[in-house]
C-alpha cells in the first residue's frame, strides 16, 4: 500500500486504490477466533464454553452466559484478536458461555419467545450449571438477546440468575415518535401477516435493509467513502472488513418472534405494560431481582436509548445501574472506543458480583 | 516539491479541500434523510412498495411451488414440506434426548453426593487423596 505514495500516474494510481477497494469490499476475514468448545446443542442452538486461559483459582466463580440477537451472528462479540469481548472477559478470568441461536430454517418458522426464553434458555442454562459445577450465574444480553434475557429473569427468577446486563436493549416501546422502527411496522403501514405468509421466517436480507435504511447515507455513501479515503491503511481496512463480514452475514429471524416482536412489543408495548404473556405466563417485570446494569448507547438509531431506560423502574432489583456510553448500537461493544469504555465497566461491575 | 514531499512523507494533497467540502454535504444530507425516514410518507410508501412485490409475485410463487411439487411426485423426491416434517421429528427427538441427559445428571447428582459426603465423614489418607485428585480433575 506504501508504494501508492510514490506512483505518478494518476489512472495507474486509481486502478491500484479500485482494486485495493474491491479486495476489501469482497474479502471475508477470519473471525471469532478465541478458542471455545461446544457444550450442548439443541436444533439449531449451540451453547458454547470459552476455553478458560486464567487458572480456576483465580477465576471469577460466578459463570457469565452471553445472549445475543436471534437475527445476528454472535460473533461480534469475539471479532478479531485484539479487538474482542470475549477475548477480554476470558482474559479478565470469567468462565464465560455463548449462547448462538444459530440460523432458523423453514421448520422453525412457528418459534416463539415463549420457546426462546422457556424451552432453550433453561436447557442451555442447566448444562451451563452441569458443566461449570456452580448454580449461580450471570447474563449479558443484547439487542434482542436482551428482550430474551428479561423474560427469562422475570418468569425465572428463583433459577440462579445473580446478575443480568442488558446492552442496547428495546423494551419500552411506549415512545413511537422516537422510534423509527415502530413507525415503519405500524399497522396502517405494514401487514405482517401477509409478510410471514410469504417468506415463513423473516428473511435476513429485509432485516439487513431495515436496519441500513434507518441512516441510509451513513450505511450506503459514507461506509464505503470512509474505506475509500483510507485504502493506504491496513489497519483501517483490516478493522473494516471484519465488520463487514459481520454486516453481511445476515440470518432470517424466526416467523413466530417477528409477529411477537411487532404486534406485542412495537405496536402494543406489552411487556412494559405488564401485559406481555409468555406460554399462559404473565410476564411480570417487578419479579426480576437479579443485580441488574443496564448500558445504553447514545447515538443508538435502532434502540434509542430511551427503550432501555423504563425498566430500571420496573424491577424489584435492589442492585441496579445504568450506563450511558457514547457511540452506536454496533460500536459501543464493537467500535474502536469499546475496550476503554463498554468493557472495563463491564468488568467492573460484573467483577465484584461474581465472587 | 521533491523536498516537501521528503518533509512530509506524503505529497500535498489538491483533494482535501474537495474531501472537506465533500463531508459538509454528506452530513447535511445524512441528517435530512434520517428525518426523512422517520416520516409516515416513507412509512406508507415503503409498505406500498412492500405490498406491492408480495401481491405481485404471489401468483408466480404459487405457480412455481405448485409445479415443484408435481416434478419431485413424480420423481419420487420428498419436497420441502417432507424436510420440515422430518426436521420437526427430529427436534422432537433431540429434546427427549436432552430430557433424558437432565434426568441423569440429576440422577449421577443423587448417587454421587452421598458418596462424597461419606467420604468426608470418614477420611482414609491414601483413598481420599486420590478422591480429591478425581473431584480437582472432574472440576476442571
Amino acid at each position: 500500500m506504501a508504494d501508492t505514495a510514490v506512483v505518478t500516474d494518476p489512472f495507474t494510481d486509481l486502478v491500484v486504490k479500485l482494486n485495493a477497494f474491491n479486495k476489501a469490499v469482497t474479502t471475508r476475514t477470519t473471525i471469532a477466533q478465541t478458542p471455545k468448545e461446544l457444550v450442548w446443542a439443541l436444533n439449531k442452538a449451540k451453547l458454547y464454553r470459552y476455553v478458560p486461559v486464567v487458572p480456576k483459582e483465580k477465576r471469577h466463580p460466578v459463570p457469565l452466559l452471553m445472549v445475543f440477537a436471534l437475527m445476528n451472528r454472535p460473533y461480534i462479540l469475539d471479532l478479531r484478536p485484539g479487538h474482542s469481548f470475549v477475548e477480554f472477559m476470558v482474559n479478565s478470568g470469567y468462565d464465560l458461555y455463548l449462547l448462538d441461536w444459530g440460523a432458523p430454517g423453514p421448520e422453525d418458522k412457528n418459534l416463539k419467545f415463549d420457546d426462546y426464553t422457556l424451552e432453550y434458555m433453561p436447557r442451555a442454562i442447566r448444562k451451563l450449571k452441569a458443566v461449570s459445577g456452580v448454580e449461580e450465574f450471570s447474563l449479558l444480553g443484547w439487542c434482542i438477546g436482551a428482550i430474551l434475557t428479561t423474560i427469562y429473569a422475570a418468569l425465572r427468577p428463583d433459577d440462579g440468575l445473580r446478575n443480568l446486563i442488558l446492552l442496547t436493549a428495546p423494551l419500552d416501546f411506549s415512545n413511537k415518535e422516537a422510534i423509527t422502527f415502530a413507525r415503519w411496522t405500524d399497522e396502517r403501514f405494514f401487514d405482517v401477516d401477509k409478510v410471514l405468509g410469504t417468506f415463513g421466517n423473516m428473511p435476513g436480507e429485509m432485516i439487513d435493509y431495515g436496519a441500513k435504511a434507518l441512516k441510509p447515507v451513513e450505511n450506503y455513501v459514507v461506509n464505503y467513502l470512509k474505506l475509500w479515503d483510507n485504502i493506504d491503511n491496513p489497519q483501517v481496512i483490516e478493522a473494516w472488513q471484519a465488520m463487514n463480514t459481520w454486516v453481511t452475514d445476515n440470518i432470517p429471524l424466526a416467523g413466530g418472534v417477528f409477529r411477537q416482536l411487532i404486534v406485542d412489543l412495537y405496536r402494543n408495548d406489552r411487556l412494559m405494560q405488564g401485559q406481555m404473556m409468555i406460554r399462559g405466563e404473565r410476564v411480570d417485570l417487578s419479579r426480576l431481582r437479579a443485580n441488574l446494569l443496564t448500558v445504553i448507547a447514545e447515538g443508538d438509531h435502532i434502540t434509542p436509548p430511551c427503550q432501555s431506560k423504563a425498566i430500571l423502574s420496573k424491577v424489584s432489583s435492589k442492585d441496579k445501574e445504568l450506563f450511558s456510553v457514547p457511540g452506536g448500537h454496533i460500536g459501543i461493544m464493537a467500535g474502536s472506543g469499546a475496550n476503554k469504555r463498554t468493557w472495563p465497566k463491564i468488568d467492573n461491575w460484573l467483577g465484584p458480583r461474581s465472587k | 516539491m521533491a523536498d516537501e514531499q521528503a518533509a512530509n512523507g506524503k505529497p500535498p494533497d489538491p483533494m482535501e479541500a474537495f474531501r472537506e467540502m465533500r463531508d459538509t454535504y454528506l452530513d447535511a444530507w445524512a441528517k435530512a434523510m434520517v428525518e426523512t425516514v422517520n416520516t409516515d410518507a416513507y412509512a406508507k410508501s415503503s409498505g406500498t412498495v412492500l405490498d406491492t412485490y408480495l401481491s405481485a409475485s404471489s401468483p408466480f410463487r404459487e405457480a412455481v411451488e405448485k409445479a415443484m411439487l408435481r416434478v419431485l411426485e413424480q420423481l419420487s423426491m420428498p419436497s420441502r414440506a417432507d424436510f420440515i416434517s422430518l426436521a420437526d421429528r427430529v427436534n422432537n427427538i433431540e429434546m427427549r434426548l436432552d430430557d433424558m441427559d437432565a434426568k441423569l445428571d440429576r440422577i449421577v447428582n443423587v448417587l454421587i453426593k452421598p458418596v462424597t459426603a461419606a467420604g468426608k465423614r470418614s477420611p482414609k489418607p491414601a483413598v481420599s487423596g486420590i478422591q480429591n485428585k478425581r473431584k480437582a480433575k472432574g472440576a476442571q
